[in-house]
């Protein structure tokens, strides 16, 4: 191939976007939104602990976290609305959110990722343990990592994870700060669990971000100390390569086509 | 005194001057007396001042009643020998302040089955000598915007009662001496008001007027209204029944240190009111006993209305404002407040037409089993969900580092 066009139809360090100034701008505001929203609303479930009493105990303090928190709760609602828009009306929007969709491949990664890096299967095979079942089912020797698209099975499960905790967070908020309205419209026993459900839902959604997402774009010996592809956008040719193969050869594939030669998939 | 007054007491005291002058001869009269103890350098021995305030004395109770110096001073009617020899019997004011000697005699203030004139405080230490007033003049150390000090001035002194002097300076602070002390309110309680004048009685001596069993109605006697109330209401039935356990007014607002309930100080505070309930609300004993529910405190607690009240925050409901205060009735009373027929409205002064929908539900014990059991089942679904998906990204990221440290030992 490198023979007859005069070089890969990717290089290694040729740049992508992989977020556009809209995604990314999106993704600040709902940085700012959340955290906002966890410092002035968890420690509600936490007030019994003496630095946070110890916080609340300064003045006019509890009543400013109110407002805060209702604020960071409308800029949320607004990127979310944005997002939405953004979602539906433009042609990329529509393309990451078909991207986005979670199938069946998604579930066997998770498991085949798993067992990769256990490598417990791997050890078996080598050792002839089980080497006919093995040799029967290659799935379950996990013998290479699988491939992706644009997003693989962690960055699905955390958008999803974000939409469906929207999603609890905004309704339930929303009746919490309108008590009357709710009150007026359902049974106390109902909106208790409004109340319930905001509580523990932000405990999830605090503890998902802290572990999951913080692991995968900052703590991963991968991206350490950080991903910078939330500032700038970028992705190289090698990381496409690497992390996003099914996505890479995609659009090697769409390369070869417009330059009308065959291509190998 | 005004001038007018002043003339009329003059006039008085000439009147009744003259049977006096008619009593037997050689009785010292006023003018023989402050001949000598008319001058204010006038020392005894000790350096003792022996000056009497001829003027004062004459504005007193007793000067304005035309009583004369040997009517007190009896041992000196019969003198005729002047100086006089020292030192004087005590003054008897028994012979005309009969009762009021016996009261102090029986009081915590006299030495009971002793004679009056042993009383460990003397008529003086309160009333003062010549110019003892009426306790209705102004000048009176009686008069009631007068009192707190003149009982403070043993009893933030020599004087130490069995819980110190911290706890009368708590009257000092409070809503009552500030009524006494800055708007001159007479009407407002002083030492007397609540412990008695004459008849002072330690608070555990069951005639006490502030002993357990006769607080409501001392403190009735100016808070008529909140009386009725309270024995209207549950805690004020038990204690007709004689039930020593229910609280009485001292136990939610404090002896001497009653603050208005505005008062960040007050124990009736907004933010502090669940402390108040919850010491006999959260009491096991109690609670068995009487069949109350426990842990009203924790699941108040729990709820928003009680984080946000612990945080300072008075907007919010504590238990007196769902509950009431002085006629709490329980819930099973048509004219209870958390009544079922009456939650609605109850709710409604802070949630303006939340409707019936306030009584569909639990207010204490959100998501307890036994109370609503789909909140409990939401709590518990998210507790799993929580548990199972954190776990389940740690494996993840354990198994992801082991890979990596792997490929570092093997290479």
């Amino acid at each position: 191939m490198d023979a007859l066009t005069g070089g890969p139809l990717i290089r290694d360090d040729e740049v992508f976007l992989r977020m556009n100034r809209t995604e990314r701008l999106q993704h600040i505001l709902l940085i700012v939104s959340f955290s906002l929203l966890v410092l002035t609303g968890l420690p509600l479930m936490f007030s019994e602990v003496p630095f946070v009493k110890a916080v609340f105990a300064f003045g006019r303090i509890f009543y400013f976290r109110g407002l805060v928190h209702r604020a960071a709760a409308v800029l949320l609602i607004a990127d979310i609305a944005w997002h939405f828009a953004y979602t539906i009306l433009t042609p990329r929007g529509r393309e990451n959110f078909r991207e986005l969709r979670p199938g069946l491949k998604d579930a066997r990664d998770a498991v085949v990722l798993f067992g990769y890096n256990l490598g417990l299967s791997g050890w078996l095979y080598r050792r002839g343990v089980l080497r006919r079942f093995f040799d029967r089912h290659p799935f379950w020797r996990f013998g290479t990592p699988p491939e992706y698209g644009r997003y693989n099975f962690i960055e699905k499960l955390e958008y999803l994870a974000v939409a469906w905790g929207s999603l609890v967070m905004i309704v339930s908020g929303f009746f919490m700060w309108n008590v009357e309205l709710s009150l007026r419209l359902f049974p106390l026993w109902l909106h208790d669990i409004f109340v319930i459900a905001h509580g523990y839902e932000a405990m999830l959604a605090f503890l998902a971000i802290i572990i999951w997402h913080m692991y995968n774009v900052h703590l991963n010996p991968e991206v350490f100390p950080m991903s910078r592809t939330w500032l700038d956008g970028k992705i190289t040719g090698h990381q496409l390569r690497t992390l996003h193969a099914i996505e890479y050869r995609k659009i090697e594939a769409a390369r070869a086509e417009r330059s009308g030669l065959p291509h190998q998939t | 005194m005004s001038a007018p007054a002043l003339v009329a007491s003059l006039v008085l005291s000439a009147a009744l001057a003259v049977p006096a002058a008619g009593s037997p001869p050689g009785r010292p009269t006023d003018a023989d007396c402050l001949v000598c103890h008319g001058d204010p350098g006038l020392k005894n021995s000790q350096g003792r001042t022996l000056f009497v305030d001829g003027g004062g004395y004459a504005a007193s109770i007793h000067g304005t009643a035309g009583l004369s110096c040997v009517d007190c001073h009896a041992d000196l009617a019969a003198v005729t020998d002047f100086p006089h020899a020292a030192p004087l019997k005590p003054v008897d004011c028994f012979s005309c302040h009969g009762d009021e000697a016996a009261a102090v005699a029986a009081s915590i203030h006299g030495r009971p089955g002793g004679p009056p004139a042993q009383a460990a405080v003397a008529c003086k230490d309160c009333h003062g000598t010549h110019d003892i007033r009426s306790s209705e003049d102004a000048a009176s150390m009686t008069f009631p915007l007068n009192v707190p000090k003149t009982c403070t001035s043993c009893h933030l002194g020599k004087v130490q009662t069995p819980r110190g002097p911290e706890f009368i300076e708590g009257y000092l602070r409070s809503v009552h001496y500030r009524a006494l002390s800055k708007l001159g309110l007479t009407a407002a309680a002083s030492c007397v008001s609540c412990h008695g004048g004459h008849n002072v009685r330690a608070a555990d001596d069951a005639r006490s007027p502030v002993a357990r069993p006769n607080i409501i109605k001392t403190c009735g006697g100016c808070h008529a209204g909140i009386e009725s109330d309270y024995r209207e209401g549950v805690h004020g039935k038990a204690y007709a029944k004689g039930s020593l356990d229910v609280p009485v007014c001292t136990d939610c607002h404090a002896e001497h240190e009653i603050r208005a309930p505005s008062d960040l100080g007050s124990l009736v505070y907004a933010t502090k009111v669940a402390a108040v309930c919850s010491r006999c609300h959260d009491d096991e004993k109690l609670a068995r006993q009487y069949g109350l529910l426990t842990s009203r405190l924790k699941t108040y607690a729990e709820s928003y209305h009680g984080i946000a009240s612990k945080a300072g925050e008075v907007r919010v409901a504590n238990c007196a404002s769902c509950h009431g205060h002085h006629d709490i009735r329980p819930p099973s009373d048509p004219r209870s407040s958390i009544n079922p027929a009456n939650i609605a409205a109850t709710c409604g002064t802070c949630h303006p037409g939340a409707g019936a929908n306030f009584a569909r539900g639990k207010i204490h014990v959100v998501s307890a089993r036994t109370e609503n059991r789909w909140a409990y089942a939401v709590k518990v679904i998210y507790l799993a969900v929580i548990g199972g998906l954190i776990s389940v990204f740690l494996a993840f990221i354990a198994a992801d580092l082991y890979r990596r440290l792997r490929g570092r030992w093997t290479r």
